[in-house]
């Protein structure tokens, strides 16, 4: 049951005004926060109040201030208990007019406190000593990990220190964080079997992108509200990037964004509302929104799995058929020869449409009419002939899909073919999950990187240092991986009892323990004691966000912003720039001598190729080059922030920021674009096709796909403390298609078990048609469980990447029934 | 005395009726909304409260529900302003969507938002039978784009 309240104390007119963006997802929405003493609260007229605003009468709807009931809590800020209110911006040029979601409107609950359900935070480093984590101060945590790692890598050299850190911006992430976990694990470290929190290995989930010359971040969000179509392809914005999809697309949709279009487009070049096409196995959210308004305008293309990057190609084969493809595109911008790999293979120029068609819809099921509608929706010329404006936004349904690096080259050499990238209104890009900010030294392994899991599965490996991420509930095959390295961290633990535990010589007996058997020290930084984090030795309390200093860039402008403190890490937290300092200057390594944050961001920033460029010479820079920007800079420039590559003009020095990329010339070395030939479709990996075949068919009949909700932050771990999504999603669950549940006897709130030979998992019932019969879709994560359980160990040979997104299983029902909070009625009936 | 909620205050000061009776707000008695026996599944009532600022639904679900008043405790009623953005809410099939970026709410599972960008589930109105009519006592739950569900503006 959500505790209510009738009444929310106003910050006064002095009180501390910080700006920030959101923690949570890739949108990176403005936020607001104020903070103010116990006792010191503002009143209700324009004057009385930081908001100025007039509360004497009810705000107006969509245009006033918004401060819901999830905006306000109390918290501690040096050392005393304030009003925290964190509310959207006002001037953001990401969230519109206070748009904001559900997920970073109650960040001000996720703040800590000793009398709230965040009290769960870690608040002091914790050692299991004997068979228990006890708390210990900072000095013994650093001391000991300090140690162990150099006394490992001393005796069983740097492949025996492995690791899975976050690379990613936001919350807990950025710049500063990113870098100091970089430095020390590749450039002092060596270490090679790094993965990265959500895959199993050291990789880019887009090599199929960039190394065709394109960086999957180079449009920018107003690219959305002047696209004539746009194309979510396994992307479902409205629930994972909230306010992109309500602020940008929805208006683009309704045609309110004309103006816009005209400004942006050439004299006479035609002006309509937004065709939306969506490639997904579900009928999402995203699209269920759109045919509300106007059906006509969308287009639904459900490939069968892992066959996206045969569709991608088959409409592309279509595009060039009909001579909508951009010609100067091909003979200008092209590296030599690579265009006829690619309309050898991809596009099969040799065989005639008919055939390659037929072929297509045979492996993707999708009709050739769909094939053909979405070419022409994407690529013929407009009234008047014009090119049309495509925007092509994906993400993890298509990146965490069957072979990564064919389905994004696909994707990519898709849209570029058809002339849709460098200009308003195109491009083809990641939507994000997170936000970014990653800038590390190179990792110093090979390329396609070795996969960490399976090497630790295998017994490989002495160290094991968690970084911000939960492995047990996010990596693929999830249960039997958490059981092998639950086994593996026990054996040490029961070596070192055997050994009779040595309180004087802690670390060497440690890494004398190692020597024997395939233990395993595992270390973990951490808001919470998560389910990984409570199988750790030893635990390092992480600060988080609006804790200490932070930096990061969103994914639809990479939009750099600074997101301060403004409130105390719990008890002893610190952010995880500073553990990492402390531990390599424990070592010995020199090089960490940060005081600040901005220190690190700001070595971060010199590690970036040199940005004293023209424009045209930015256009190679990395995405996230910011070299010269400063903190203050940041702070002057507000929600406004300035949007990487940075460059610094060569005679003025002053910083530029890009709106878009590759107008010019590409992001590859020589400038050019780098096409690329698909690999014939090879039919399913064995690790799925024994699910298709004799007894095993039979057992498990269905497809698995998963993906995420609205409420619920990756894994829920602030979340999980959040009353009211507790309420709404009480538990893991799966969508069941009505044909399925009634020929199964099963209805809403029915508890199920999925299984098949990789794991199982318990999941309640929401009966829905957003996948067609024979096909689930299950939550992802939930404190509750994870349907990660259940995929396969399948991963790109190419890239590293798995195929999280489809599976086999069967279900059978659970005896009994449990009383429910959850709504039953359907999430994707608008 | 701004940081006291509204009941301690008035459980602390006892000066729950004279200061609040003479304006409408919570607390205060709405006149009657529907009768009981004339509300039927399907067919939502709109009125306001506290006050002609915020309108509200009244509805009958057709089954019991927590907190549902009436013979079949199936009678309940909701702020009928999104908590997103504060776009007035229609129901539709059962439940309320918004207009606006969509949101949608359960009225048989106490306002949750069930899908959507809202942070916070519908405020919840209270309700009592009076002779045979329903009246609102209370809020439950901030109504959108105020800060005080009491008299705007005042009480503290
Ligand atoms: S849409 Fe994303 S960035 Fe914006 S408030 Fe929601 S979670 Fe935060
Ligand atoms: S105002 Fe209701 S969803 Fe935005």
């Amino acid at each position: 049951m959500t505790r209510r309240v009738d009444h929310l104390p106003l910050p006064p007119p002095d009180a501390r005004v910080d700006q920030t963006v959101c923690q949570y997802c890739t949108t990176g929405c403005g936020y607001t926060v104020y903070t103010w003493p116990i006792g010191r609260s503002g009143g209700p007229k324009p004057a009385q109040n930081a908001f100025g605003a007039d509360f004497t009468r009810p705000q107006p709807a969509q245009a006033g201030v918004v401060y819901t009931e999830a905006m306000h809590s109390v918290a501690l800020q040096d050392g005393r208990a304030v009003h925290v209110a964190v509310v959207p911006a006002a001037d953001s040029p990401i969230n519109r007019k206070r748009d904001h979601s559900s997920r970073g409107g109650t960040q001000a609950r996720a703040t800590f406190a000793a009398d709230r359900p965040t009290r769960a935070r870690l608040t002091t480093p914790l050692l299991r000593i004997g068979d228990t984590l006890q708390p210990i101060p900072w000095d013994e945590a650093i001391n000991l990990l300090a140690a162990v790692v150099g006394g490992v890598r001393a005796r069983f050299g740097s492949d025996a220190l492995t690791a899975k850190a976050f690379d990613h911006g936001g919350g807990g992430g950025g710049f500063e964080n990113n870098f100091a976990i970089g430095r020390l694990l590749f450039d002092d470290l060596e270490m090679r079997y790094v993965a990265i929190h959500n895959r199993p290995a050291y990789n880019s989930e887009v090599w199929g992108s960039r190394d065709r010359g394109v960086h999957e971040l180079h449009y920018t969000a107003e690219d959305a509200r002047l696209c004539d179509t746009l194309v979510l392809w396994g992307a479902n914005p409205y629930e994972t990037a909230s306010a992109f999809y309500t602020s940008h697309m929805l208006p683009n949709f309704t045609g309110e964004t004309a103006v816009e279009k005209r400004a942006a487009f050439d004299d006479g070049e035609a002006i309509a509302p937004l065709r939306l096409v969506v490639i997904d196995p579900r009928a999402t959210a995203s699209l269920e929104i759109a045919r509300r308004i106007d059906r006509a305008r969308t287009l639904h293309l459900r490939p069968n799995p892992g066959t996206d990057y045969v569709l991608a190609d088959a409409i592309a084969r279509v595009v060039y058929e009909r001579r909508w493809h951009d010609a100067g595109m091909i003979e200008r911008r092209s590296a030599d020869g690579t265009f006829d790999d690619y309309a050898t293979k991809s596009l099969r120029r040799g065989t005639a449409l008919d055939g390659v068609l037929a072929d297509a819809t045979r492996i993707t099921g999708v009709p050739r009419a769909q094939i053909e509608q979405a070419a022409a929706w994407m690529a013929e010329p407009k009234p008047g002939g014009a090119r049309r404006r495509t925007l092509t936004l994906y993400e993890k349904g298509l990146i965490w899909n069957y072979k990564n690096y064919d389905t994004i080259a696909a994707a990519v050499q898709l849209a570029v073919l058809a002339g849709n990238i460098g200009r308003p209104g195109t491009g083809c890009g990641r939507q994000g999950g997170h936000q970014e900010g990653y800038v590390r030294p190179p990792y110093p392994g090979e390329r396609p990187p070795p996969n960490v899991d399976q090497y630790l599965i295998d017994g490989k490996g002495k160290l094991f240092w968690v970084i911000g991420t939960n492995p047990y509930r996010s990596t693929p095959r999830a249960q039997a991986y958490r059981k092998r390295i639950h086994a593996r961290t026990q054996a040490l633990t029961t070596a070192l009892g055997r050994a009779g535990e040595s309180a004087t010589r802690r670390a060497d007996a440690i890494v004398d323990a190692l020597a024997e058997g395939d233990g395993l020290f595992m270390v973990v930084n951490e808001l919470y004691l998560t389910a990984t984090a409570a199988d750790a030795h030893l635990v390092l309390p992480a600060a988080g966000w609006g804790e200490a200093d932070l930096t990061s860039i969103n994914c639809n402008s990479r939009l750099l912003r600074l997101y301060p403190a403004f409130v105390d890490p719990p008890g002893e937290a610190k952010p995880d720039w500073w553990i990492m300092a402390r531990v390599a200057r424990a070592m010995g390594f020199d090089g960490y001598g940060w005081k600040t944050a901005e220190d690190v961001f700001r070595a971060g920033g010199e590690s970036f190729p040199d940005n004293r460029v023209d424009a045209v010479a930015a256009e190679a820079l990395p995405a996230e080059t910011y070299a010269g920007v400063t903190y203050a800079e940041l702070r002057e420039r507000g929600q406004q922030g300035i949007q990487t590559p940075v460059r610094r003009d060569p005679k003025t020095g002053a910083l530029v920021g890009t709106t878009r990329r590759y107008s010019a010339r590409f992001g590859s070395s020589d400038g050019l674009f780098h096409w690329y030939g698909s690999d014939p479709w090879p039919g399913y990996p064995p690790q799925i096709q024994k699910y298709l075949e004799g007894a095993r068919a039979k057992a498990h009949p269905f497809w698995l796909t998963t993906g995420r909700n609205q409420f619920l932050w990756q894994t829920g771990y602030h979340d999980r403390h959040q009353p009211a999504k507790l309420d709404a999603v009480p538990l893991p669950y799966i969508e069941l298609n009505p044909a399925d549940a009634e020929r199964l006897k099963l209805g809403g709130g029915d508890l199920v078990e999925v299984f098949n030979d990789e794991g199982n998992a318990a999941f309640q019932v929401r009966v829905l048609d957003s996948t067609p019969p024979g096909q689930i879709f299950a939550l992802q994560y939930h404190p509750k469980g994870t349907a990660n359980a259940l995929t396969s160990a399948y991963t790109d040979p190419k890239t590293t990447i798995p195929w999280y997104k489809a599976t086999r299983v069967g279900l059978r029902k659970l005896a009994g029934e449990l009383p429910t909070t959850a709504s039953l009625l359907p999430a994707n009936r608008f | 005395m701004p940081d006291l909620d509204r009941r301690t205050w008035i459980k602390l000061t006892g000066l729950a009726g004279a200061a609040l009776a003479s304006k409408p707000g919570v607390g205060v008695a709405s006149p009657p909304i529907a009768r009981l026996a004339e509300l039927k599944p399907g067919r939502p009532v709109p009125f306001s409260y506290p006050d002609a600022a915020s309108p509200c639904w009244l509805m009958r679900l057709g089954a019991p529900t927590a907190g549902g008043i009436g013979p079949d405790g199936d009678v309940v009623a909701y702020s009928a302003l999104c908590t997103h953005q504060g776009c007035p809410v229609a129901v539709e099939d059962g439940r309320f969507i918004c207009p606006c970026h969509y949101s949608q709410f359960d009225p048989a599972r106490g306002g949750q938002c069930y899908q959507g960008v809202a942070s916070t589930p519908l405020p919840r109105v209270q309700l009592e039978v009076r002779d045979g009519a329903i009246v609102a006592t209370g809020m439950d739950g901030l109504v959108w784009g105020r800060v005080d569900d009491g008299p705007l503006g005042g009480g503290r």
